[in-house]
């Protein structure tokens, strides 16, 4: 008897230990249905603007500096050979990218990883009513404009995307095409994202960081414009819808006219975080440091372009190519020497005082034995360079930040800066404007557009000065002035236009995709190799395929993962 | 038919029957325990009988005949007939291949020879004495299925995969150390401690512990004092370690010819070098280099004159090892205790490394009610203290650095990279600057228990069991200037981490013996409760560099703290049935329900039954009659199921996480903070970052296996082995697949998706016998090996799996494959260059990629499998001799067939792929129209060829054979007479030598890339015990 009751306790015990033992609480998280009161929404709203900020050096999309830099003729990947990063590698050769490029596959998904928390905070922004959360339409559009600007920076990479909005329901996620749209469709449905942020937003929001309405309309001229170059299915241009071309001509106006933004009186503003914010900036991405994160918010895209000094030490990243540099020659007008620049190559350091040099070329372009980034006292040196025997001694300027800069900070073993990152300067309205009145046949409405720009860079050359004071290259400068020093065509202003453009962006990232939008990419790009091979071994196979190169492969995961609904791009 | 087997020997009986004879009776009994033994066969000729239930036999014999008495577990005995001889007493000894061996087989214990799963038992003597520091190490290789990778840092653990990788997430099997589950190695636990160590390698054995045990099971059982047993014992070793399989690098003059060679290759200037000038005869057709010249500095500050600095020698130092163990053990009628204490320190052969660790265990039980009533606990308690010296940057950096770098500038700083070089540390920095960085962990193991046996044979035991462990690190990281790199901050993390869990054991076992019908019931009930917490906080702006200083309160800015917190519950139910019919039969069944937390409420349990046959054929009559030289013969077949549940512990939830911002150094910012003021500074707002998205559906994964398996002793068990064959299938693998990018950020999403097979072949073999009365040997050989194929995988996760992702993909191959371009040798003349297929960067010296689909044309189309990553089979062998008080023992242990990934062949063999680095010293003898047998492509300043392209030229046999151990001991007992109950010295070497495949051109096989060397030891030790 005595054993059944020992068998009853034991029993018992089994029994007793019941299921709601495993209800385990999640820990240190929190589900998405507490996330839909005002102030969450507001937090929401607030991670979609950070994802802005969230790239790296593996795939930037801050910068486009690989895809745009490194495929375009003005700059070489740098570090330390070409197993360095060799992803970057095939982008600038071309003929060696594939569908599988990581660093494709990577930037693809990182976009949407942005446009991802834009429609998390506009799905949220719907639901709530504007009496508990007057903020809810000012917010709506901030969250247009910002999935315009990844949706935008996803079709100058890849052309055909699929297109996922907050209306789309995540499980039928999958069955959204890259094909579902034509290029054209996805043009307007990027054009109006931005409508949309520039009919809501303020014209002035109280925060610095937020987009509004101007730089919605600025936007939204640039995709107009990209849009008003028709692509066919071999990715040539095969007409310029000049209905577009107006509208962007009337945004820019609209940007223009508002009298808030001017050129920084010196060039140099642009690229110095004392300046961060300035008049020219229209929309930029924030970045901050000593703010409560482990290692600052600091401008990642572009931490591998440093020199190899003691000041800094990592990476060597983004040179400049010798073609770019002869491209900022200038002849007795101080004029671009559109077909003889690279006849004969800048090499040694008296050549920047034998030949005569747009000012933009020292605020663009480390150069050995020139101060860098401004500083007469601090000489960049050959040395700094991280393969100058297969990369040259250039390196990129406009990112960079003196060591001692209140923006510098050391994230062993790379280094960046808090320095913002302008998305879209002035300048460039400028320049929108101009081409699309170019285009439409007005060019000579563009020329005082282009001298303007010219005018400034000309007048730029204050903080280009060694330490006696003299001039660090020797620069000379003129504005167009037709009759006197050329003879204003249509053609002729399409040339300068896209050589201001060049001269006024270079390593900014925008130059690849110019070329595209233009339709030359091919014959530039090839042309270029010819030459630019004899001078950078790297470059040896080197080969641009037209109607191919002009985006990258949707990347073969993406395919994959599809289930093959993706389709792949021409020519891949 | 079985009759007819019987009859056979029955009419041998009949005709060899003469005259002469006389009725032999007698007792056998155990020389151990004193008492009868039934069952113990008697022969004589061909005529047997078997003892009673008393032990007493009746045999007819002639004076002359010759008795023989075998027992399974216990050595034969003879006896010769003499004339006056009619009542015998007659002891038989325990053998030492002891089939009457308990194993634990989990929550209870079986003998040997009533095992019918697929179970190794580990021979713990052989593994004495080796100094590891952690017991999984020195069972590399003696186990057959089960196979051990380690390295040779003081505190790396093992990585153990028992058959094969059986899933495509962790693949650890589970430990059980007196009788608690635990998925830690069992490097904290003290080897001299050890009793015991069974592998439970399939699911028929192992699914008793149904929950975790898909991996296998790996049982220790550590010793306790037993009845009338009183002893210390000590045990002391100090070894000496060296690094012997350093990679031979460029030393200053070869890095100057190497790039020499490479310029003059490409037509390029090589004074166009930042370090080295060169006096040469400037003809590219015939280049001649007279001179390497060097400058005066190597930077522009003129504070490094070049050096000649051979890296791996500079960081690395012959190191000792010590092992001490004191173990008191004390047993009576009422209770028993063991108390022990190790000491064991590690100096690494990378200087600066180190591991130190002290272990302490007590384990005790207690009697009560005549023995009916045990309480009892096993307790152990470790601390250690590791040094956080980087040593894979360490060793990478030793690699890469240039031989010209001095270690210190000529003012006594840091030597470092200068121009055009790598940016990778001066080593020797990274330890002097990181030597003052300790982890300091402790844990705690053990359990309480009680067990009653409540009537005869039916025991209720109650174990309450625990497992936690803390970390504490406060680590220093300092300002430095070395070469071009510099660091003018410093900063101090102080973090602590606690983490592990309670388990609660019920049991119910009762034994059952009716005729010769025998029952083992198990019923059990068992609650595991897991949590882990943690917390890291940093700070910069120290005013002192010194670690006694760099607290956090001594820091000035950038105050930074994180933490969280995880957690999990299982709960299970088991019960297990094993029968036996007269010895000859075996059956067993086991059923286990498990409940775990991070399954979807709809399918928290999964259930996972086993059952299991075995026949002792050699208990059979006719065996016994017919083959006496079969000692030992069983049959055995064992089907299973067993489960997996790991993954992440809220997988079923969608989750947000408060993400401010991480640390972005290695990768994208996952962060929600953003600078929306523009300030530049200062708190951020921030939002919420979406982390995974849940899946209630996710069940248990699930392995089933079929096990075959065969038992033999022959020749009275001086030969005896055994051979299992298994077929495992893994299905409803839990995987977290990367996913269409659209879904965006915390796509994360744990599901059942996969399957895969491993088949297998384990084999042991053992001799022991006495080859003279003074010498005696034990050899002990075993061969294993499995195949791995993936069955299924979610189409669209292909491409996460070598192959390209559309025509050529994974399935029915192994997950160790390799994917990649056949790399055909080099181009030695023009025309196999323009005979070649098109080939982007092709030319003299370069490597030839197969054209494998012929459409002349190299491109990515030109892929397939080319590695083989699972080895033909991996084996070894043990040998032990003992002659009078000598012994020695010596165990080799080595892997046939398998390829390894050499990736430092891209800095061994080109001067292209990384420009910056320093290369190895095979670059000298690089493919050149003078060396034009070179298998090394020629050199390039730029690799127009793609050679960093995955291919065969980076594929090498990893095929090796090691003398692991060899140790020769004296024993000196005899020198004290009976004072001593032992008294051992040994010296003993381990990792002496290698034998390993021409092709293969690094330096360790085992050990290919950047792993920490394994050491070559030298030990002197001692044993003692009074």
């Amino acid at each position: 008897m005595k054993h059944v009751i020992y068998i009853l306790i034991f029993c018992c015990l089994l029994l007793g230990a019941c299921s709601k033992f495993l209800d385990q609480t999640p820990q240190a998280v929190i589900s998405g249905d507490a996330l839909n009161t005002p102030e969450n929404v507001e937090k929401m709203a607030t991670a979609a603007y950070s994802a802005l900020g969230n790239d790296h050096y593996t795939a930037p999309y801050s910068s486009m500096w690989p895809y745009g830099n490194l495929r375009s003729g003005d700059a070489y990947k740098g570090g330390d050979g070409t197993g360095d990063i060799s992803d970057y590698h095939f982008y600038e050769s071309f003929s060696l990218n594939r569908i599988d490029n990581g660093s494709s596959d990577q930037v693809w998904f990182r976009l949407y990883v942005c446009i991802g928390r834009v429609n998390d905070a506009l799905a949220r922004l719907n639901n709530i009513s504007k009496e508990v959360y007057p903020n809810k339409v000012t917010r709506q559009a901030e969250m247009h404009f910002l999935r315009g600007h990844y949706y935008f920076l996803l079709k100058i990479l890849f052309k055909y995307v699929p297109y996922i909005d907050e209306k789309i329901a995540k499980e039928n996620y999958d069955t959204v095409s890259n094909r579902d749209y034509t290029n054209d469709e996805l043009w307007t449905k990027i054009a109006d994202d931005f409508r949309f942020a520039a009919d809501s937003l303020p014209e002035t929001q109280p925060q610095l960081g937020r987009a509004n309405k101007y730089a919605a309309k600025a936007y939204l001229a640039k995709a107009l414009l990209y849009q008003a170059y028709k692509q066919d299915e071999n990715n040539a241009v095969s007409s310029i819808d000049a209905g577009l071309l107006q509208q962007v001509n009337t945004l820019c106006d609209d940007v223009i006219n508002s009298g808030k933004y001017q050129l920084n009186t010196d060039f140099a503003n642009n690229f110095l975080s004392a300046y961060q914010n300035s008049t020219e900036s229209v929309f930029a991405v924030q970045y901050s440091q000593n703010d409560g994160t482990p290692k600052g918010r600091l401008d990642y895209g572009h931490a591998l372009d440093y020199p190899m000094n003691q000041n800094y030490g990592c990476c060597g990243f983004h040179s400049p190519s010798y073609n770019l540099v002869n491209a900022f020659k200038t002849d007795n007008n101080g004029l671009p020497e559109f077909n003889t620049f690279n006849d004969t190559n800048v090499s040694g350091e008296n050549d920047f005082h034998t030949y005569t040099f747009d000012p933009r070329l020292d605020h663009t372009v480390a150069i050995p034995e020139h101060p860098y980034k401004y500083d007469p006292a601090f000489i960049y040196k050959r040395s700094w360079a991280r393969a100058p025997d297969v990369y040259g001694g250039y390196l990129s300027l406009k990112e960079a930040v003196l060591p001692n800069d209140a923006s510098f900070l050391k994230v062993p073993p790379f280094m960046s800066s808090s320095k913002n990152w302008d998305i879209i300067r002035f300048a460039d309205v400028l320049l929108f404007k101009a081409e699309s009145l170019i285009e439409l046949g007005r060019q000579d409405e563009a020329l005082p557009l282009i001298n303007r720009i010219r005018e400034r860079a000309a007048a730029s050359t204050g903080l280009l000065k060694q330490s006696d004071g003299s001039f660090t290259s020797n620069y000379k400068m003129g504005t167009y002035q037709p009759g006197i020093n050329c003879v204003w065509t249509q053609d002729f202003a399409r040339q300068a236009l896209r050589w201001e453009r060049r001269l006024e962006f270079a390593m900014e990232g925008y130059r690849f995709f110019d070329l595209v939008r233009w339709g030359i990419a091919a014959e530039y790009l090839n042309t270029y190799f010819a030459v630019e091979k004899t001078r950078s071994a790297h470059l040896e196979d080197a080969v641009f395929t037209k109607g191919r190169d002009e985006y990258l492969p949707v990347p073969l995961n993406q395919i994959n993962f599809s289930k093959g609904l993706y389709k792949q791009n021409i020519g891949w | 038919m079985k009759n007819l087997f019987y009859l056979v020997p029955m009419l041998l009986f009949n005709f060899l029957a003469v005259a002469q004879q006389k009725t032999i009776t007698g007792t056998v009994i155990s020389q151990q325990s004193k008492t009868p033994i039934p069952g113990v066969t008697v022969q004589v000729g061909s005529n047997h009988t078997i003892t009673n239930s008393t032990g007493q036999f009746t045999i007819p014999a002639a004076p002359g005949d010759v008795l023989i008495f075998s027992y399974i577990g216990m050595k034969s005995f003879t006896q010769k007939v003499e004339d006056n001889m009619t009542v015998l007493s007659i002891r038989m000894e325990e053998n030492a291949t002891d089939l009457n061996q308990v194993i634990v087989t989990g929550y209870q214990t079986q003998k040997k020879a009533d095992l019918t799963g697929a179970v190794a038992v580990v021979n713990v003597n052989e593994i004495k004495n080796i100094p590891l520091g952690n017991p999984v190490k020195a069972l590399q290789g003696r186990i057959p299925g089960v196979f051990i990778t380690t390295d040779g840092n003081p505190n790396s653990s093992a990585t153990v995969r028992i058959r094969g990788i059986g899933t495509l997430g962790n693949n650890d099997p589970l430990y059980v150390v007196d009788g608690i589950p635990t998925k830690r190695g069992l490097q904290e636990l003290n080897q001299s401690d050890i009793e015991s160590i069974q592998v439970l390698k399939d699911a028929s054995a192992a699914t008793i512990y149904g929950s975790r045990a898909a991996n296998g099971v790996i049982i220790v059982t550590t010793k306790k004092a037993k009845n009338g047993y009183s002893r210390i014992s000590v045990d002391a070793s100090s070894s000496l370690q060296s690094y012997n399989t350093k990679l031979k690098t460029l030393n200053t003059d070869g890095r100057g010819k190497a790039y020499w060679q490479a310029a003059v290759n490409d037509g390029a200037n090589p004074d166009n070098n930042q370090i080295y000038q060169y006096d040469w005869n400037g003809d590219y057709t015939n280049p001649v280099l007279n001179k390497v010249i060097l400058p005066e500095y190597i930077d522009a500050a003129k504070t490094m004159k070049p050096a000649n600095t051979y890296w791996f020698d500079e960081i690395a130092q012959t190191s000792l090892l010590q092992a001490y163990n004191i173990s008191i053990a004390n047993g009576g009628e009422k209770g028993n205790s063991f108390f022990s204490v190790g000491l064991y320190n590690n100096k690494g052969i990378v200087k600066e490394t180190n591991q130190q660790k002290i272990t302490a265990r007590f384990n005790t039980d207690y009697s009560f009610f005549k023995g009916r009533l045990k309480i009892g606990e096993n307790f152990s308690t470790t601390y250690t203290k590791d040094a956080l010296v980087p040593a894979s940057d360490i060793l990478f950096a030793a690699l890469v650095q240039q031989p010209v770098v001095p270690v210190h500038t000529v003012d006594g700083g840091w030597g470092g990279p200068a121009a055009g070089m790598t940016d990778r540390q001066n080593p020797v920095r990274l330890i002097e600057d990181n030597k003052q960085n300790k982890s300091n962990f402790a844990r705690l193991f053990g359990n309480a228990y009680a067990d009653l046996e409540v009537i005869p044979g039916l025991h209720l035991k109650t174990s309450y069991g625990i497992d936690y462990n803390g970390t504490y690190q406060r680590t220093l990281r300092k300002s430095y200037t070395s070469g071009f790199l510099s660091d003018n901050t410093n900063y101090s993390q102080t973090s602590q981490d606690y983490n592990g869990n309670w388990v609660w054991q019920n049991t119910l076992t009762y034994n059952l013996a009716w005729r010769k019908n025998k029952f083992d019931f198990l019923l059990g009930e068992e609650q595991i409760k897991y949590m882990a917490q943690n917390f890291t906080a940093s700070r910069q702006g120290y005013a002192l560099e010194n670690v006694d200083y760099a607290y956090l309160n001594a820091g000035s800015s950038n105050k930074d703290n994180s933490g969280t917190g995880s957690g999990y519950t299982l709960l299970s139910y088991f019960g297990k049935v094993n029968y036996s019919y007269d010895n000859k039969y075996l059956a067993s069944a086991t059923l286990r329900r498990d409940g775990s937390s991070r399954f979807g409420k709809d399918n928290r349990f999964g259930v996972f039954p086993a059952f299991s046959l075995g026949w002792r054929m050699s208990e059979e009559p006719f065996i016994k009659s017919n083959l006496p030289f079969v000692s030992d013969l069983k049959l055995r077949y064992g089907w299973g199921k067993n489960g997996n549940q790991e993954i992440a512990n809220n997988a079923t939830y969608t989750l947000y996480s408060a993400i401010y911002g991480i640390d972005p150094t290695w990768d994208f910012d996952s962060g929600s903070a953003y600078d929306l003021n523009g300030a530049g500074t200062g708190q951020l707002p921030s939002g919420y970052t979406l982390i995974q998205q849940g899946n209630s559906s996710l069940k248990w994964e699930s392995t089933d296996e079929s096990n075959f398996g065969m038992d033999f002793g022959l020749f009275e068990n001086h030969l005896s082995g055994s051979v299992d064959y298994f077929i495992k299938k893994t299905s409803d693998i839990l995987i977290s697949p990367a996913y269409l990018a659209v879904i965006g950020e915390g796509g994360t999403k744990f599901v059942n998706g996969a399957s895969m097979q491993n088949k297998g072949i384990e084999v042991l073999l053992s001799y022991n016998g006495k080859i003279t009365r003074d010498l005696s040997l034990t050899v002990t050989g075993n061969v294993a090996t499995y195949r791995n194929k993936i069955t299924k995988l979610p189409a669209e996760v292909l491409t996460s799996y070598p192959g390209n992702g559309q025509n050529k993909n994974i399935l029915g191959r192994s997950v160790n494959s390799t994917f990649g371009y056949v790399a055909d040798g080099l181009f030695r003349s023009q025309k196999e260059v323009d005979d070649h297929a098109a080939q982007l960067g092709k030319g003299l010296g370069r490597i030839r990629y197969k054209d494998l689909n012929d459409d002349k044309v190299i491109d990515d189309k030109d892929r397939d499998y080319i590695g083989k990553g699972d080895p033909d089979f991996i084996y070894g062998l043990n040998v032990s001799v003992e002659y009078k008080h000598f012994d020695l023992t010596f165990f080799l242990q080595g892997v046939q067939g398998i390829q390894v990934y050499n990736t430092y062949k891209t800095y061994t063999d080109f001067s292209s792929i990384w420009t910056g680095t320093n290369w190895g010293a095979r670059t000298l003898d690089a493919w050149t129209a003078a060396n034009p047998n070179s298998s090394i492509p020629a050199l390039t300043l730029v690799d127009r060829n793609n050679e960093n392209r995955t291919s065969t030229y980076f594929l090498e046999s990893g095929s090796y054979l090691k003398l692991r151990n060899l140790q020769l001991g004296y024993n000196f007992q005899h020198v004290f007479s009976k004072k001593l109950q032992t008294a051992r010295v040994y010296i003993q070497g381990s990792n002496l030598f290698t034998l390993k495949s021409k092709s293969f051109t690094a330096t360790d096989p085992e050990n290919p890339n950047n792993a920490y060397p394994i050491p070559v030891i030298g030990t002197v030790g001692l044993n003692l015990s009074f």
